[in-house]
């Protein structure tokens, strides 16, 4: 029987086709994903099938029966449930607070928390979901906060469950976990849309695989007659290389040293326990590291957020000794972010705007106090065909972009900015494999025209292929340093977990 | 040179030509527009439930408001809208700047206060006032300029120690992370208890005088000029003119304005996006807070230059508050906050004969309430206009892509 069928729809914004006559049906007890680019109209379909939007145009159909969704509440009654993204969660509740939220038991006139907690544990023995219903919602990791997510779906009743990108916030483990619990629900009769652009996953966890592109339906493969290349060629309609070509570049001075630094996280404790390295022109020195083992505090430190408890650095040779973000950018380095939506871009501000920050006290975008509108929007102008921002308009605000192009938009800003030496925190986190090209292709541009190059990443893949020195932290320490030659992504991956270090040689 | 060209050039020299760095969205307007009308209409239930002709009500209200021209005390209401409507607009270009910073100035009402009282100091103090005395005894004919210098020093000072003023409560949030909103509050009740309940009963009285009789007066030359005799009209307008056209330069045309935007964008949301880009928030904060409190502080020596002309003991507090008013109505846009402070002058101007006519006065502050309650609530009123224009589009024109499917 199918669950859901979706035919010829589309979905028209002012001056964007997002979805164009988008036709498929997915069979009850399947998963189902969709693939594509970031702005390929994947969370437009959700949003229409999930009644955030109406279409344009064409029919859904529910079990079968056409059905008319207009707001959220009539798709919750026709058994569909959405994992966001971003979780929808109140950080202070308990888990059981947040899973009945809405349609809460009652006694009498009174919310009855007693018989909530209950419900709450049945119903995660009955899918063998583990949570534990009375703790407080913020303080739990990100794949049980998902879990609690998935339970308050499932209590109201839902049949068809859509994942909107749901391994974007998890960690590997994470992900393996969410992948069983798909299963589970899966074996259950349950369907489930799964929304992502990450390859890998899809073909690990998907039955059949719709692609999009450009708000077209490209294609539906079966999982097991396709493989990561081709919908790759799908998704962004021509060959991808991912492999990334090797680049000899002499080795010029030193750009960036620091030598013993510890500094304090947040929380007052120290999280970068004495790391010392230096990169020089022309070279890609790679951090690669487990998440949150002091490479956050390293980049606050070397940005000028963060004072270090004691250590050095220097840039271009001159002591950087609590300076302030300005000089440092003065100096010469420019920061490219992993959070894009709140240190990367000021989200309300026009492209425009955004393309110039940093450098608007600068000729010829501003002088003396008076800023050039005119001027900084003949750079945008520039910097967005040359980018190739999408949708091309300067006077869009940032935060309209998707998030590719929010990526290109600050690549645009950083490399714009006079500098030789970059920082590169995870700047393909997030990204589809067509931005992620690109920003392997201007990273290559940078080291060739001998800028020197921290590359702050999660992904050992992307680490491998563009470094040509590997830093590994572990614990706020650098553990070991070795080139992409001499190792290999296993070896890395131990290393990374501590595995085989004498912490007596180290502290 | 033709006629287009030379607007051009004029429009050039001010800045104002090719603004443009939003897309423009007549909601914007049509918000404030609409709340003001359910305001007005909710106010005539409300009079009309307790007993009164809420058509008289209006008909006094607005006839003698000073928007409408005609009648014989028609000049002297339409002078009151406009001193009146100088100060409001003078603090709510204070509270909008501040919104544009991210931040809440409460504190438009202490500064407004500290404005005045410098104000009256350098109005009457011996050594300045008999300077531009003398100096207007000797220039004769010429003694416009004397008038002028005075004024100038007044305000200016004025404006520096309400800046300062604001600029303590900036300092208080950048380095010791008081609250900006408790910290403004709690230096409103000191700079009003400071200047009440000491400065105006105390030192600044005339010896010979009761402590009721407020300040001494201040010195001719220091008074703002009349503009439209008989009336007490002044120039007061005019500056304050100025002053919001200043307060627009400064946020759109200068690299000062693009950072406050910039933080006051990120600011509520605890987003670091201009600091990475290496702006200084914190040095940009207190700057913001300096010149929210000046303009305050320019209200505030209008009330003694242009009305009072001294300190007096019966002054009570509001133009401060009224100013949040005028800001949120105007929608923190310095246009907004112009055509604002006339609205809410004009209420304040018709609400007198109202209550002449025993219908109280309280009922024109029920409206601003109302209408600052449905600005609050713009979400909602955004809301339901965009269905509102939807469906009208829906019902005159067939949308184009039902066409395009059938």
């Amino acid at each position: 029987m199918k669950a859901l069928e979706v035919r010829e729809v589309s979905k028209m914004f002012p001056g964007n086709l997002a979805n164009d006559r988008i036709s498929f049906s997915v069979e009850k007890g399947e998963i189902f994903a969709i693939v594509g680019e970031n702005g390929a109209g994947k969370t437009t379909l959700m949003n229409i099938i999930y009644g955030i939007y109406t279409p344009s145009a064409g029919t859904i159909f529910v079990n079968e029966k056409e059905v008319k969704i207009h707001s959220v509440e009539d798709a919750i009654r026709l058994r569909m449930g959405m994992v966001h993204q971003e979780f929808m969660l109140i950080p202070r509740f308990s888990v059981t607070e947040n899973i009945v939220v809405g349609d809460e038991p009652r006694k009498g006139i009174f919310f009855d928390y007693t018989r909530a907690v209950r419900e709450v544990r049945e119903l995660s023995e009955r899918v063998s979901l583990t949570v534990d219903a009375q703790a407080t919602t913020g303080d739990l990791p990100v794949g049980i906060q998902q879990r609690v997510e998935i339970l308050k779906v499932l209590r109201r009743g839902a049949e068809i469950l859509i994942f909107d990108e749901p391994t974007a916030v998890l960690t590997p483990e994470e992900t393996a976990d969410l992948f069983v619990t798909m299963r589970k629900l899966q074996e259950e009769g349950k369907t489930i849309l799964f929304i992502s652009h990450k390859l890998k996953e899809v073909m690990e966890i998907a039955d059949r695989i719709a692609v999009l592109r450009r708000g077209k339906l490209q294609g539906i493969v079966n999982k097991k007659d396709t493989n990561e290349e081709e919908l790759a060629r799908m998704m962004v309609g021509r060959n991808v290389v991912l492999e990334i070509p090797k680049l000899d570049v002499p080795v010029g001075d030193v750009a960036f040293a620091c030598h013993d630094l510890h500094v304090k996280n947040s929380r007052g404790y120290e999280a970068l326990k004495g790391v010392s390295f230096e990169v020089r022109g022309g070279e890609i020195v790679g951090v690669a590291g487990v998440q949150g083992n002091g490479q956050d505090e390293l980049v606050n430190a070397m940005i000028g957020f963060s004072r270090p408890v004691s250590g050095s650095m220097e840039l271009n040779r001159k002591s950087m000794h609590m300076v302030t973000t300005a000089q440092l950018r003065k100096e010469g380095m420019s920061y490219i972010t992993e959070d894009r939506a709140r240190r990367g871009l000021v989200m309300p501000y026009t492209v425009r705007d955004n393309a110039i920050m940093g450098q608007h006290l600068n000729k010829p975008f501003s002088r003396g106090l008076r800023m050039d509108y005119e001027k900084v929007a003949e750079f945008a102008e520039g910097k967005v065909k040359e980018y190739d921002i999408r949708p091309g308009d300067i006077y869009d605000t940032a935060g309209s972009l998707s998030g590719g192009n929010q990526q290109k938009l600050i690549l645009a800003r950083e490399l714009s900015l006079p500098h030789n030496f970059l920082i590169a925190s995870q700047p393909t986190r997030g990204l589809d494999v067509g931005a992620t090209e690109f920003v392997y292709g201007k990273l290559l541009e940078e080291k060739k025209a001998g800028k020197a190059i921290l590359l702050i990443s999660l992904e050992l893949s992307e680490i491998l292929g563009l470094s040509d020195r590997i830093l590994v932290m572990f614990d706020g320490h650098i553990v070991g340093e070795t080139t992409p030659d001499k190792t290999t992504e296993e070896a890395l991956g131990l290393l990374m977990l501590g595995v085989g270090i004498d912490r007596k040689v180290q502290s | 040179m033709n006629e287009s060209n030379f607007t051009n050039k004029f429009l050039k020299v001010f800045g104002i030509e090719n603004h443009r760095h939003n897309r423009r969205d007549p909601l914007n307007i049509l918000v404030p527009l609409v709340s003001i009308a359910l305001a007005l209409i909710l106010g005539m239930i409300v009079i009309a439930a307790s007993g009164r002709n809420p058509f008289r009500a209006y008909a006094l209200l607005f006839g003698d408001s000073g928007l409408i021209p005609g009648g014989s005390s028609w000049p002297r209401e339409f002078a009151e809208l406009l001193i009146k409507s100088a100060m409001y607009i003078a603090t709510g270009l204070s509270i909008a700047l501040a919104f544009k910073g991210g931040l809440f100035n409460i504190g438009a009402e202490g500064q407004f206060w500290v404005g005045a009282i410098v104000a009256t100091f350098f109005g009457y103090w011996t050594p300045v006032a008999h300077t531009f005395g003398a100096m207007y005894a000797a220039l004769g004919s010429l003694g416009w300029i004397a008038q002028l210098l005075h004024g100038a020093v007044c305000i200016i000072m004025g404006m520096l120690a309400g800046g300062a003023w604001g600029a303590v409560a900036g300092y208080l949030y950048v380095k010791r992370g008081v609250n900006i909103v408790i910290g403004t509050i709690m230096l409103n009740w000191i700079a009003w208890f400071l200047i009440t309940s000491w400065l105006v009963t105390g030192p600044m009285t005339p010896p010979s005088q009761t402590f009721t009789s407020g300040t001494f007066y201040i010195a001719d030359t220091a008074k703002l000029f009349r503009i439209m005799m008989p009336t007490r009209l002044n120039t007061s307008i005019l500056l304050v003119l100025i002053a919001a056209y200043a307060t627009w330069f400064l946020l759109y045309k200068t690299t000062i304005g693009y950072e406050i935007r910039a933080i006051g964008y990120t600011a509520n949301i605890g987003m670091d996006a201009p600091r990475a880009q290496g702006i200084n928030i914190n040095r940009r904060v207190v700057q913001v807070m300096f010149f929210s409190g000046a303009l305050a502080a320019l209200g505030g020596t209008f009330f003694i230059l242009g009305m009072q002309y001294q300190f007096p003991n019966t002054a009570t507090m509001g133009y401060g508050w009224t100013g949040i008013t005028v800001a949120l109505i105007g929608q923190a846009e310095p246009i907004g906050v112009i055509l604002a402070g006339l609205f809410i002058g004009a209420m304040r101007t018709g609400a007198t004969s109202m209550q002449v006519a025993n219908i109280p006065k309280t009922f024109s502050d029920i409206i601003e309430g109302m209408a600052v309650g449905f600005i609050a609530m713009q979400v909602a009123v955004r809301y339901y206009l965009v269905k509102i224009i939807h469906h009208r589009r829906a019902r005159t024109t067939p949308p184009a892509d039902q066409e395009a499917t059938a």
